[in-house]
């Protein structure tokens, strides 16, 4: 069926014209839809990344006055000095902009979107229309928190985790009125876009895989995203309640998070009974779950990216998927490490960190995994495979700074320093943005059917890389030191004096950093337009979203969508003279039989442990078995 | 067009087409008006909310003022991206023409990673060599944290092994393994033995660091000396105050319904206590007066609001123009005499519960007269100490790194740290060569605009008699008798106990 004969059809059942509203605004194409997400998460991405530059300015040269803060921010850069209550707030939304906007919707809406369907083998998701409603709550949600940073009083500034009381309390700081009401209604928005969309992703990965397309046969991005869906639909409710508890104290007079508070020029407030300490716990048991929200669909891009461009099987397919799997699970039962020292009993203090530690566990061997995947590989250094390797080494290094946090007698020392600074941007932050850089590189072609330019993918990979390593390594240090995060200046000890020099250096750094988004911004925005025309399958993948035409249409494939007939990472195999035999091939030997029945064994099944499914590896795994 | 999803979709427009929908106006039975409808039903209140406190208007236009030196580096900046990409493209164009590769770009890259590699490593040295001697700030100066040193230099040897090794392997693999045409990739899916092995040695050498770290978190946070001397520490926005308990070795009662000017604490004094509930009746009296003159405010304001607006200053004094505009609008929406209720209402039950409070002995037995409040913190080397961490208005936490201490401070949720200094502030201060050291304890926990001003300077001296000599100079409570203000009569009223907060006995 051609594209032409698709449409006569729509008309004939009376469908709606394509008008430009529906086509590009309020459109059900996952394809447009998912266009829509990353577009917007790139604008929220570029809005966090200035507020980082402007409160790094603040941090590096605390006496200088600069110019622009105040054409910038107005009254809250007057005489060029930055406001405290505004860096305050401006640490806290580039926190929320980053963390939800952009790599919870921009990373995960962006690519669910695009591959659950392509991947699959699936027209559409199981609910277009949710789907669009999932990216305009987001949208609105992302309108109301920009909202919010031009009213008089400022945006929230209680930090990204917004503690109450000082995040109820709006005589406690600026930041806590009308900015924070705010805040929440834009967090309720991003839930529902999140619940939405997650609700399809799983749906979709549960219902419409196309024929021969497995479970064990699914690529994993799709396994990430899969997981990724699962933990924001269970836990995001959570945070849900938490913000509707906390809306009731600022507005309705409650006491869930209030109890024995005197406010400086209010006096004894009458709030009696509850417990800030409840607020943490509801926060982070989204707030945990979150950080594998951010970084799984991340580590999902980077296995197909690493595996195509090293052209080599992805080492171990069913551990990646186990260790997916068990990172799921964990992350809901570690949540409390981030309150070893709210004053909680010492004895949850330790089950929380035994089982955080245990989570390092399936980390561990998916790091050595990718190691493996490109032992032996022959490399092709695409931006998008320097960028899988740039997850990599971030992967390893912030993780590895996760074992003194999740150690509660060491966390001691190191809570709130900016050794947790330089942990989760590495390891949350870094990781999962150059996930969302290689995603970008590798599926722009499939996205906007044209190439980006490869040369200046290298020079924005490279000075990413320097930059984020340059900013984000000498923090340790500080934080070891006992420096503490969230300080407007280093003012108040002599010992922070010695850390003035190193500010500076990372401040350029992050300038760098900064400077280097402007060569993707403009080969991303240049290349939608004027980059050269993609092929079909640029990247000779295996994978099923290559099988579509370049140009986008409804329902994907233009007749039949095609069957599966292997896994996806049929790299390199000795029988055959190209390097890569895609999952939609039929086998040479039997196609026939092989199309009807639909399922043909990969080479990969003679072994043991691939004939089965993954999860009865799984239990074979366990006992020892295999 | 797949049957599932065509179904789907028609479902879900159709119900959408059917829904009828007149909202703001907004006519109509497109898809489009009706969405937009929708959403700017949503929006709307929201719109309105922010435009009650958008900022003051921007400045006139004035292209002088401008900070031109950072337009014109950012012009220039991406002039220079643009440039590179020109030159490159060039390059490309050439290369195709002559059929000659100018720049294999997959050799660079897999160059780069091996200078990236070895220049990482340099700087990997420098930071140890030039930053390494503040790793934990040298040797600690409690005696748990030496047990919390050692556990953090085994994770540390651990971790810095895998961390050098896996690193070096990975760009390794760039530079060895980059792409030839010639060969093929090795086929290899997976090799149990070889992740079975990487399961196991992570999960054993964590399991090594777990125990140990269950140790040393059991020992710091079980392992109390019950000899500890109690020490009150209290942390308000922006500040901190310590509590010592004075003679009886006992520190009084506190509440934050009796924190006032004079008893910042909070402490249970009923001196103080009284003189604070004759406060609170006095404001009480202001806030009906005020409530009893609604009338007069709200002819003298809108006299003012008028007599702004005729002469035309309201421009000229748009700050105070803003604050009589809003006092104005909430005097007619009814909020200003709410708000006055409430704080009356509040009031009242401030002093109910203060009522309720006193009937209780034990909250007032009269150990608090001697406690002392101190702007310092005093501690006598090898000696236990308990920290008992309060706070008033929002989270802090008191951290002190020097000692491998820190514990929130939680209104409503008393919480405490227990360690023992080893190292004076005197030993201190020639082990770091630097005659000015001091310790500190200061705030870790986001807590408003001066959070990164808010410390308290602890001093551990070598003996009994430099702390008792210290101790001397700061003033109790409530002064010893001879000098004591005679006490007011209490006017504690009779009202029946409510459901109050928690009351803080040490």
């Amino acid at each position: 069926m051609s594209t032409a004969a698709l449409h006569t059809e729509h008309d004939a059942h009376g469908h709606h014209k394509e008008s430009f509203i529906s086509k590009y605004v309020f459109s059900m194409d996952h394809k447009m839809i998912s266009r829509q997400f990353l577009i917007t998460g790139i604008i929220m991405g570029i809005i966090g990344m200035g507020m980082s530059l402007l409160f790094r300015l603040q941090l590096a040269w605390p006496d200088e006055q600069f110019g622009i803060l105040e054409t910038l921010l107005g009254k809250w850069g007057k005489d060029g000095k930055l406001d405290p209550n505004f860096y305050m707030g401006l640490v806290t939304i580039h926190g929320t902009i980053m963390v939800f906007y952009v790599l919870t919707a921009g990373l995960s809406g962006t690519f669910s979107n695009l591959l659950i369907p392509l991947q699959l083998g699936a027209r559409d998701m199981a609910s277009p229309f949710m789907n669009m409603l999932s990216y305009w709550f987001f949208f609105m949600s992302s309108v109301v928190l920009l909202i919010s940073v031009f009213i008089e009083t400022g945006p929230a500034s209680a930090g990204w985790t917004v503690y109450p009381p000082l995040s109820a309390l709006d005589k406690a700081m600026p930041g806590s009125g009308l900015g924070m009401t705010l805040w929440l209604v834009a967090i309720a928005l991003f839930i529902v876009s999140s619940l939405l969309g997650g609700i399809n992703y799983i749906s979709t990965v549960l219902n419409m895989r196309t024929k021969g397309m497995s479970m064990n046969r699914m690529p994993l991005t799709i396994w990430a995203f899969f997981f990724t869906a699962i933990l924001g639909v269970l836990s995001f409710p959570v945070l849900l309640g938490a913000a509707l508890f906390l809306i009731f104290d600022r507005s309705f007079g409650t006491s869930f998070y209030l109890s024995d508070i005197y406010l400086e020029g209010v006096g004894a407030l009458e709030n009696i009974g509850g417990s800030p300490v409840l607020y943490q716990h509801l926060f982070w048991f989204l707030g945990h779950p979150e950080v594998y929200i951010i970084l799984m669909p991340a580590l999902g891009i980077t296995s197909e990216v690493i595996s195509t461009n090293a052209r080599k099987p992805i080492f171990g397919y069913t551990a990646m998927v186990i260790s997916l799997m068990g990172i799921s699970v964990l992350s809901f039962i570690v949540w409390g490490h981030h309150m070893f020292i709210t004053g909680m009993n010492p004895f949850i203090g330790s089950v929380f960190m035994i089982l955080t530690l245990i989570i390092a566990v399936p980390s561990a061997v998916k790091a050595f995994n990718y190691l493996t995947t490109l032992w032996k590989g022959n490399l092709r250094f695409t931006p998008a495979m320097l960028f899988s390797i740039g997850l990599v080494s971030f992967f390893i290094s912030g993780g590895l700074t996760g074992i003194y946090l999740g150690n509660a007698a060491l966390d001691i020392q190191l809570h709130d320093s900016y050794f947790v600074v330089a942990h989760f941007h590495l390891v949350m932050g870094s990781a999962a943005i150059f996930g969302m850089f290689a995603g970008i590189y590798h599926w722009f072609p499939k996205m906007f059917g044209r190439m980006m330019n490869n040369t200046l993918g290298y020079f924005h990979f490279w000075f990413t890389f320097i930059s984020a390593y340059l900013v984000f390594f000498p923090m340790h240090f500080m934080g070891l030191a006992g420096v503490p995060r969230r300080y407007y200046q280093f003012t108040l000890l002599k010992e922070f004096e010695v850390w003035a020099d190193v500010n500076v250096m990372i401040t350029m750094a992050a300038m760098l950093g900064g400077i280097a988004q402007l060569f993707f911004l403009f080969n991303f925005f240049y290349s939608i337009f004027k980059g050269k025309k993609a092929e079909q399958n640029p990247w000779q993948s295996n994978t099923l979203e290559w099988s579509t035409p370049v140009e986008h249409l409804h329902g994907n494939w233009p007749g039949e969508i095609p069957a599966v007939y292997r896994g996806p990472y049929e790299y390199s195999r000795p029988d055959r003279e190209e390097d890569f035999f895609p999952q939609y091939i039929p086998d040479e030997k039997a196609p026939e039989t092989a199309a009807q029945e639909g399922v043909v064994e990969p080479v990969e099944t003679k072994t043991e442990e691939a004939e089965s499914s993954v999860f009865f590896a799984a239990i074979k795994r366990v006992f020892g078995l295999s | 067009m797949g049957v599932i999803s065509k179904f789907a979709r028609r479902k879900t427009l159709i119900r959408f087409r059917k829904m009828k929908l007149n909202l703001f106006g907004v006519k109509g039975n497109s898809l489009f008006k009706k969405t937009l409808s929708v959403f700017s039903m949503m929006l709307t209140p929201l719109f309105l909310m922010a435009a009650e406190g958008v900022v003051a208007p921007p400045t006139e236009f004035n292209p002088m003022a401008w900070d031109w030196s950072s337009i014109l580096t950012l012009v220039l900046a991406i002039l220079i991206v643009l440039v590179i990409a020109r030159a490159f493209d060039i390059g490309s164009l050439t290369e195709k023409i002559t059929g000659k590769t100018i720049v294999s770009w997959n050799n660079v890259n897999a160059w780069a990673a091996m200078v990236f590699l070895i220049l990482g490593l340099i700087g990997v040295w420098y930071e140890m060599e030039y930053h390494g001697k503040y790793l934990l700030l040298g040797d600690s100066a409690s005696e748990h944290g030496i047990t919390l040193d050692s556990m953090f230099y085994w994770t540390f040897g651990f971790t810095f092994f895998v961390f050098i090794v896996t690193e070096i392997l990975l760009f390794y693999f760039m530079f060895k393994y980059k792409y030839d045409k010639n060969r093929k990739a090795l086929y290899y899916f997976h090799n149990n033995k070889l992740e079975i092995i990487w399961t196991i040695v992570p999960a054993v050498v964590l399991t090594f660091l777990v125990l140990r770290g269950f140790g040393t978190w059991t020992k710091i946070t079980t392992n109390i000396d019950k000899n500890s001397e109690e020490i009150e520490v209290f942390a308000y926005q922006f500040g901190w105050k310590a509590r010592y308990s004075g003679d009886d070795k006992q520190l009084g009662a506190s509440n934050f319904n009796f924190i006032s000017g004079s008893n910042p604490l909070g402490i249970a004094e009923e001196n103080a206590v009284n003189i604070l509930v004759d406060e609170l009746k006095v404001e009480i009296g202001k806030l009906e007066a005020q409530k009893a003159a609604i009338e007069d405010s709200s002819k003298i304001w809108k006299m003012q609001y008028d007599r702004f607006v005729s002469t035309g200053t309201d421009r000229t004094y748009p700050d105070e123009f803003k604050v009589l505009k809003t006092k104005y609008n909430d005097l007619l929406s009814g909020s200003y005499e709410r708000q006055l209720e409430k704080d009356i209402k509040r009031k009242n039950t401030a002093i109910k519960r203060i009522a309720s409070y006193k009937k209780d002995k034990e909250t007032f037995n009269g150990s608090a007269k001697d406690d002392k409040v101190t702007t310092e913190i005093v501690i006598i080397k090898n000696k236990p100490y308990i920290f008992k961490f309060r706070a008033r208005d929002v989270i802090h936490s008191a951290y002190m790194p020097d000692f491998r201490a820190q514990m929130n401070c939680v209104p409503g949720m008393p919480t405490s740290f227990a360690f023992t200094p080893i190292k004076t502030t005197a030993e201190a201060r020639i082990s770091k060569n630097n005659p000015e050291f001091d310790y500190y304890l200061f705030c870790n926990k986001i807590c408003g605009a001066a959070h990164y001003n808010m410390k308290i300077k602890v001093t551990v001296v070598s003996n009994e008699d430099e702390y008792k000599t210290w101790l001397a100079t700061q003033t109790p409570f409530v002064a010893p008798p001879a000098a004591a203000v005679p006490a007011e009569a209490p006017k504690g009223d009779s009202m029946t106990a409510v459901k109050t907060g928690t009351v803080v006995k040490n």
